[in-house]
């Protein structure tokens, strides 16, 4: 019998670990690097969506296709607007939200309940009650601006607004998220710090900028890479709010993927489209460790 | 006895043999047939609809229908996904431009046994003949119409229009008159798919033709030209709720605050029923341009990944659907949409729904939404066309200049 070896021997032990490792690293590799490896290999062959086991290798030709196509640059560009303008923004208001929130005072219970509305929210609800309150004719956004004296704005209907009011429900969906995050961390800045720096003089800004701030930056930096990845992969919102239009200024990356799988019926090409928001993704998740490597250093100086 | 890890390895083998061996002997006496079709979560008309299918059962209690449920948004990109993944459900129901792309990726048996001998078949079926053979029966034919509220009229006090201007006056008469929504219809390439067929009525109002007689298409024509001003005209007039999405749009007319729309018969039966507005208020008339318009065709077929029992099975149903026993239960069911055969509707609904005989009228020189010759890339050719339209309506481009890059791009891609 194999069993009074394993239990009255050392092999036991050394395997827990790895049998701890092992059960995410399977479930990792089902489900997340199986399919990316796929979706890479499939990005070079002309694999249709009727029939996704018998595409053929074709080399480069559907990056050739995709480099050719002003509307990947529309998209491409789209992309980077939105997920640049949702992570400065969310972060920011999330923060600030936070900061707001750090301190006691009456109501903040109920106000912090609040503000997680949009977070908590399930995605698809939250932008169908978007759907309305920007709704041309009726939404109570336009309401607003009538009130005011600006007449009805066609939020999700003129190219001008359609990426702005994206933004704005993404900001909403987002923010909450981060100010949950940076209310943690800010739990976790030694009050003494800040209390040395008030008796040395410094006001409620500066005990901000050279306190708060630099205790809670890693923690920043993260959230800010979980969503800059997430906008870019960001699908629901942008589809039942606008589709990717009005002319196509809307179509992040992951819409016009959509569009080329599940309307032109291209596997191959759409799994390209992945391909280069994978590489966006990483390519942001490189310029976070970069930062976080060089804070290392320094402070291991 | 105490249960040792052998024991147990033993016992569940021999349970899962047991299993393993009853389990087909079960099977072979019941099929379950899933069928596909977005109607199933219409209100009101989604049930009754299943309960015409489910008649079935009675002489077939060997088989069980089940419903397999999608929403309108995602029908066609799931059920592509599912049957490209070698799965799906047993029948789909689905419009004519789906319908054609699943018979181009082999997703569809053949037929032909199931209609032969079948002599009262009529004209809705023809279109799913694809190079002799036969892989889709009809379900309905919904024709389009122009339809108003009889009451806002009434108290406009307008001529019924007849041309695109006098809708655009009498929808401004009805909205000055009563606080109603002058006119709705599909309007956003949010809603692509349907928009595009909607906007036939349109094209083929205005004498498109959307293939020459060499086989090439053409966009770039004087009538398209007309028929994307017209569209511009009322789309900019301030008659139409822009950014509502055809569901809403029901829901207003529903709700009497919407004068006229342009919409099928299906839909139009949706609106007459179940909610405020009487079948009896609701009028219908001949669509307001010099030519007749489109009809959206829904076939069923069969999956090719079905094994053989449920194939058999599936064509066991549809030789009873387009019996007349099926006919007849599917008829009540299906408002005043053309079945398979030539079933009249019953004296008592159109008693109930006037509005019903113009669609009949209007289904004898309606057209296709498919496009002559290119049948599985309609969907496909027309992005362009509608991207085009979408960028006049939004004074991105003029019409002469979105037409011909509508042209350019299709000729690249499709040039005999």
């Amino acid at each position: 019998m194999t069993s009074p070896l394993l239990f009255r021997g050392r092999l036991l032990p050394r395997l827990v670990p790895y049998a701890f490792v092992a059960v995410p690293l399977a479930y990792m590799t089902l489900f997340v690097f199986g399919p990316l490896i796929q979706q890479v290999w499939m990005s070079f062959t002309d694999t249709r969506l009727m029939n996704p086991t018998a595409g053929d290798y074709i080399g480069l030709e559907n990056y050739q296709d995709l480099f050719s196509d002003s509307q990947f640059y529309t998209s491409l560009n789209i992309t980077i607007v939105y997920t640049i303008l949702t992570v400065v923004i969310g972060v920011l208001v999330g923060t600030i939200s936070a900061v707001a929130l750090d301190r006691p005072f009456k109501g903040r219970a109920i106000l912090r309940t609040v503000m997680l509305f949009g977070w908590a929210v399930p995605s698809v609800a939250a932008t169908l009650v978007w759907l309305w309150i920007f709704n041309g004719q009726s939404g109570v956004a336009s309401d607003i601006t009538e009130a005011l004296g600006l007449g009805r704005v066609p939020w999700l209907t003129s190219v001008d607004w359609a990426l702005t009011s994206i933004m704005f429900v993404t900001i909403w969906q987002v923010a909450p998220f981060v100010m949950l995050v940076m209310m943690a961390a800010l739990q976790s800045v030694p009050e003494e710090v800040r209390e040395a720096a008030r008796i040395d003089g410094a006001d409620a800004l500066n005990v901000f900028r050279n306190v708060t701030l630099p205790c809670i930056m890693p923690t920043m930096q993260v959230v800010a890479l979980l969503v800059a990845v997430w906008s870019i992969r960001r699908f629901e919102v942008i589809y039942l709010l606008t589709g990717g239009g009005p002319i196509g200024s809307t179509s992040t990356l992951v819409v016009q993927l959509r569009l080329t799988a599940f309307e032109d019926f291209e596997l191959g090409l759409a799994s390209a489209y992945g391909v280069v928001g994978l590489i966006l993704a990483l390519l942001v998740a490189s310029i976070h460790f970069l930062v976080e490597r060089r804070r290392a250093l320094v402070m291991l100086k | 006895m105490t249960l040792t890890r052998r024991t147990l390895l033993a016992s569940a083998t021999v349970a899962a043999m047991i299993a393993g061996a009853v389990a087909p002997a079960a099977a072979q006496d019941e099929v379950t047939l899933t069928i596909a079709n977005t109607q199933w979560l219409d209100a009101l008309r989604g049930e009754k609809l299943w309960a015409s299918v489910k008649k079935f059962e009675e002489s077939h209690p060997n088989i069980k229908l089940e419903q397999h449920t999608i929403s309108r948004n995602e029908f066609n990109d799931r059920l592509i996904t599912e049957m490209g993944a070698r799965q799906g459900p047993d029948i789909i129901i689905a419009q004519d431009n789906l319908f054609f792309t699943l018979i181009g990726a082999d997703f569809l048996i053949p037929l032909d046994d199931v209609t032969e001998g079948v002599e009262n078949l009529n004209a809705t079926n023809d279109n799913a003949v694809v190079d002799g053979t036969r892989y889709g029966i009809g379900w309905h034919r919904a024709v389009y119409a122009l339809i108003f509220n009889k009451s806002i009229l009434e108290k406009t006090g307008a001529d019924l229009p007849t041309d695109v201007d006098g809708l655009i006056a009498a929808a401004k008469a009805a909205n000055e008159a009563t606080g109603a929504i002058g006119f709705t219809g599909r309007h956003s390439m949010n809603e692509f798919s349907p928009w595009s067929q909607d906007f036939l009525n349109w094209a083929y109002g205005y004498g498109v033709e959307l293939v020459d007689d060499d086989g090439n298409i053409t966009f770039d024509t004087p009538e398209m030209a007309q028929a994307f001003e017209a569209f511009k005209e009322v789309y900019g007039s301030g008659i139409m709720p822009i950014g509502d999405q055809m569901s809403t749009q029901r829901t207003r007319f529903k709700e009497q605050q919407v004068a006229f729309s342009i919409d099928n018969s299906g839909g139009s039966l949706n609106i007459a029923t179940g909610g405020p507005l009487p079948g009896t208020d609701l009028g219908s008339a001949a669509l307001p341009f010099p030519n007749p318009g489109a009809h959206q065709q829904i076939f069923l077929g069969v999956n090719v990944w079905s094994s053989e029992e449920e194939q058999a099975a599936a064509k066991e149903f549809l030789s009873w659907l387009i019996s007349e026993e099926g006919q007849l239960s599917l008829r009540a069911a299906s408002g005043p949409d053309a079945l398979a055969t030539d079933v009249p509707v019953t004296e008592e609904f159109v008693t109930a729904n006037p509005w019903a005989t113009t669609f009949a009228e209007m289904a004898e020189s309606s057209r296709s939404t498919l496009i002559p010759g290119y049948e599985m890339e309609t969907q496909s050719i027309m992005r362009p066309l509608m991207n085009g339209l979408e960028k006049v309506l939004l004074n991105a481009a003029t019409t002469e200049d979105a037409l011909s890059e509508a042209q350019a791009e299709i000729d690249a891609d499709y040039s005999n």
